[in-house]
C-alpha cells in the first residue's frame, strides 16, 4: 500500500492549502475541495483513509458528508472542523461517529496529530 | 360636573317626576270618584223631589191633605240621605252647597206643614209652597250639573297634566340625553384619534380644553402615555438594534472565525515551515494575513456602524447600494442558513433620501424574519429574492423581499406591525416590525406585508424618490414628525 490518502473539504481555500502543506510534509497524499458535491463524487473514484470536512457549507453540508461517508465507506475516518463551536453541534457530530472535532481557530500541530491517530500511526514528535 | 353625578341626577329626576305624576293622578281620581258618588246620591234625591212635586200637584188639583204628609216624609228621607253623606263626598261637593240644599228642603217641609195646618186654601201659602218646591228642585239640579261639569273638568285637567308630564320627560330625554352622550362621544373620539396616531408611530398630544370629569382624566392619562411612549421610542430603536445584533452574532462569529482561523493557520505554517517556503511564498503568506485581517476589520466596522446609537442622519443614497450594504452585513448569516439569495436590482432608479443605518436596520430585521421563517423548509428550497423597482404610478422607489418560508397566516397579517405582536414565543420581542414601521414612516415611506401566491412572505418597503432640486424633500425626512 502507498502513502495514506487524506481528503480535505472546506470552502475557505487557505484551510485546504495550509493543511495540505503540512500533511504532504508528513508524507501523506492530500486532495482539497471547496465544496462537498465534487468531493463526494471523487470519493467514488479514489480511495481515501481520512476525510476532513467543514461543517457549515453552501449546498451539501458537513453533516451530510459525514452520513454519506459512514454509509458508503464505513472504514474512512471523518474529522470535522467548523467555525460554529456550539456545544450541541459537537455532540451531534460525535454521535454521528466523527473521529475528531476541531472548532476554528485550531492549531495545525493538533490537527496533524489527530490525523496520525486516525491512521493508527504514532505522531512524530515536533 | 362628573358624568356619574349627571347620570345620578337624571335618574333621581326621572323617578321624582314619576312619583309626582302618580300623586297627582291618584288625587284627581279620588276627587272624580267622590263627585260621581255625590251625583248618584243627587240622582236619588231628584227622584224623591220629583215625587214631592207630584204630591204637591195632587194637593193643588185634588185638595188631598195626605199629599202634604208625603212631602214632609220625602223631605225627611232626603235630609237623612244628605246628612249621612260620607265626609269625602261632602268635602268634594262643598259643605256649603249641601247645607244650602238642606236649608231649602227644610223650608219646603216647613211651608208644607204650615199649609196643612191652615186647613184653608190660602193662595199665599199655596204660592209659597210651589215656590219652595221649585227652589229645591232647581238648586238640586244646578248642583248635579255643576258636579258633572267638575268631573269633566278634573278628567280634562288630569289628561292635560299627564300629557304635560310626558312632554317634560320627553324634552328632558331629548335635551339632556344627547348632552351627556355628545360629551362622552366627543371625548372618546379624541381618545380614538390619539390611539390611531400612536399606532402609526406619531406620539402627539390631545389639544384643547379637557372636561372636568372622568373623560378629562382619561384624556390627561392618554397624553401622559403619549409622552412616555415618545421618550421611549429612541430607547426602543437602540434596544431593537442591539436585539438584532444578537441575532446577527451567530453569523458574525462564523464570519470572523474563518479569517481568524486563516490567519492562525498562515502564521503557524509561516513559523513551522519557514525554511521549506521560498521568498515569494513568504511574501504571499504575509499578504494573505493582511488580507484576512482586512476581512475582519470590514466585518467589525460594519457591526460597529450598525450598533452605534446615532441621531437620524439622512442623506441622498442609491437604494441598490443600501441593499448591497445590507447584504454585506447579513450575507454570511444567509449563507450559513443555506439560503440562496437572488438580487434583482433595477437600473436607473431615482435616489432616495434616507438614513442608511436605519434602513439597514429595517432590512436586517426583515431578512432575519425571513431566515427564521425558512428554518423548517427543505434546504434547496430556501430562497430570498430581493427586487428593487420604481412604481410608475406613484413614482416611489421600492424594494420587495420575498422568501420561501412559512408565510404569514391571514389572521396575523393586519397585526404584524403592531408593537409586541410576535409569533415566535419566547424568542421574539414583537418589536422588530413595529420599529421598522416607525422608521419607514419617518422616512415618508410605507412598509407592507403580504403573502406570495406560491407561499412565503413578501415585505415591501416604499420610499419617496428624492430629487435634489426639490427642497420639500428636506426636513420631512430629517426628523420625526413629533
Amino acid at each position: 500500500m502507498g502513502a495514506p490518502r487524506i481528503m480535505i473539504i472546506d470552502d475557505e481555500q487557505i484551510v485546504g492549502n495550509m493543511a495540505k502543506m503540512h500533511l504532504t510534509k508528513e508524507g501523506f497524499e492530500v486532495e482539497t475541495f471547496l465544496s462537498a458535491t465534487p468531493a463526494l463524487e471523487r470519493l467514488e473514484q479514489a480511495h481515501f483513509d481520512v476525510v476532513v470536512t467543514d461543517l457549515k457549507m453552501k449546498g451539501v453540508d458537513g453533516m451530510e458528508v459525514l452520513r454519506t461517508v459512514k454509509r458508503k465507506h464505513p472504514k474512512i475516518k471523518v474529522i470535522m472542523i467548523t467555525a460554529f463551536a456550539h456545544l450541541n453541534t459537537s455532540i451531534e457530530a460525535f454521535r454521528g461517529e466523527v473521529f475528531d472535532f476541531f472548532p476554528k481557530p485550531f492549531k495545525i500541530k493538533d490537527f496533524v496529530a489527530s490525523i496520525h491517530r486516525a491512521l493508527g500511526l504514532q505522531a512524530k514528535e515536533a | 360636573m362628573k358624568i356619574r353625578h349627571l347620570l345620578a341626577i337624571s335618574g333621581v329626576l326621572t323617578i321624582g317626576l314619576i312619583v309626582l305624576i302618580l300623586v297627582f293622578a291618584s288625587r284627581d281620581m279620588g276627587a272624580v270618584v267622590a263627585k260621581l258618588r255625590f251625583v248618584e246620591v243627587a240622582d236619588d234625591l231628584n227622584a224623591s223631589l220629583l215625587e214631592m212635586r207630584l204630591a204637591e200637584k195632587n194637593y193643588f188639583l185634588f185638595s188631598d191633605d195626605a199629599a202634604l204628609g208625603a212631602i214632609t216624609a220625602g223631605v225627611t228621607r232626603a235630609d237623612q240621605t244628605l246628612e249621612q253623606l260620607r265626609p269625602e263626598i261632602l268635602h268634594a261637593t262643598g259643605p256649603g252647597n249641601v247645607s244650602t240644599l238642606r236649608g231649602h228642603l227644610a223650608e219646603y217641609a216647613r211651608i208644607a206643614v204650615e199649609t196643612a195646618a191652615s186647613h184653608a186654601r190660602d193662595p199665599e201659602h199655596e204660592e209659597a209652597l210651589r215656590e219652595a218646591g221649585r227652589r229645591v228642585r232647581e238648586f238640586s239640579a244646578r248642583l248635579v250639573r255643576a258636579e258633572r261639569e267638575d268631573v269633566h273638568r278634573i278628567i280634562a285637567a288630569s289628561r292635560q297634566g299627564l300629557f304635560l308630564s310626558f312632554m317634560v320627560v320627553l324634552v328632558l330625554a331629548v335635551l339632556a340625553g344627547p348632552l351627556v352622550f355628545v360629551r362622552i362621544l366627543r371625548s372618546l373620539r379624541r381618545v380614538v384619534d390619539l390611539a390611531h396616531s400612536i399606532a402609526e408611530g406619531r406620539f402627539r398630544h390631545i389639544e384643547g380644553v379637557f372636561p372636568n370629569d372622568e373623560l378629562g382624566t382619561v384624556l390627561r392619562a392618554m397624553n401622559a402615555m403619549s409622552d412616555e411612549l415618545r421618550s421611549r421610542e429612541n430607547e426602543l430603536l437602540q434596544a431593537k438594534k442591539l436585539a438584532s445584533l444578537g441575532t446577527l452574532t451567530a453569523g458574525v462569529a462564523h464570519e470572523i472565525t474563518n479569517p481568524l482561523n486563516n490567519i492562525s493557520m498562515l502564521a503557524e505554517t509561516f513559523d513551522t515551515l519557514y525554511d521549506d517556503l521560498g521568498r515569494a511564498e513568504h511574501i504571499d503568506f504575509v499578504r494573505k494575513i493582511a488580507g484576512e485581517s482586512e476581512r475582519i476589520r470590514q466585518i467589525v466596522l460594519g457591526l460597529l456602524n450598525f450598533s452605534k446609537p446615532k441621531q437620524a442622519d439622512p442623506r441622498e443614497a442609491e437604494l441598490n447600494e443600501v441593499i448591497r450594504g445590507t447584504m454585506r452585513l447579513v450575507g454570511n448569516m444567509l449563507d450559513v442558513s443555506g439560503i440562496e439569495v437572488e438580487l434583482r436590482l433595477a437600473e436607473g432608479l431615482p435616489n432616495v433620501y434616507v438614513d442608511e443605518n436605519q434602513i439597514y436596520q429595517v432590512l436586517v430585521n426583515v431578512i432575519t424574519n425571513a431566515i427564521q421563517s425558512m428554518e423548517g423548509v427543505e434546504a434547496r428550497k430556501r430562497r430570498l429574492v430581493v427586487t428593487t423597482f420604481q412604481d410608475e404610478a406613484s413614482g416611489v422607489v421600492a424594494v420587495e423581499l420575498r422568501d420561501t418560508g412559512k408565510g404569514i397566516p391571514a389572521e396575523h397579517l393586519p397585526h404584524v406591525f403592531d408593537p409586541f405582536f410576535s409569533t415566535k414565543g419566547v424568542g421574539g420581542t414583537g418589536l422588530g416590525l413595529s420599529v421598522s414601521y416607525g422608521i419607514i414612516k419617518n422616512h415618508g415611506g410605507r412598509i407592507r406585508a403580504a403573502n406570495a401566491p406560491d407561499g412565503g412572505a413578501a415585505l415591501t418597503v416604499e420610499l419617496p424618490a428624492y430629487h435634489a432640486d426639490k427642497e420639500e424633500n428636506d426636513g420631512r425626512t430629517k426628523d420625526h414628525d413629533h
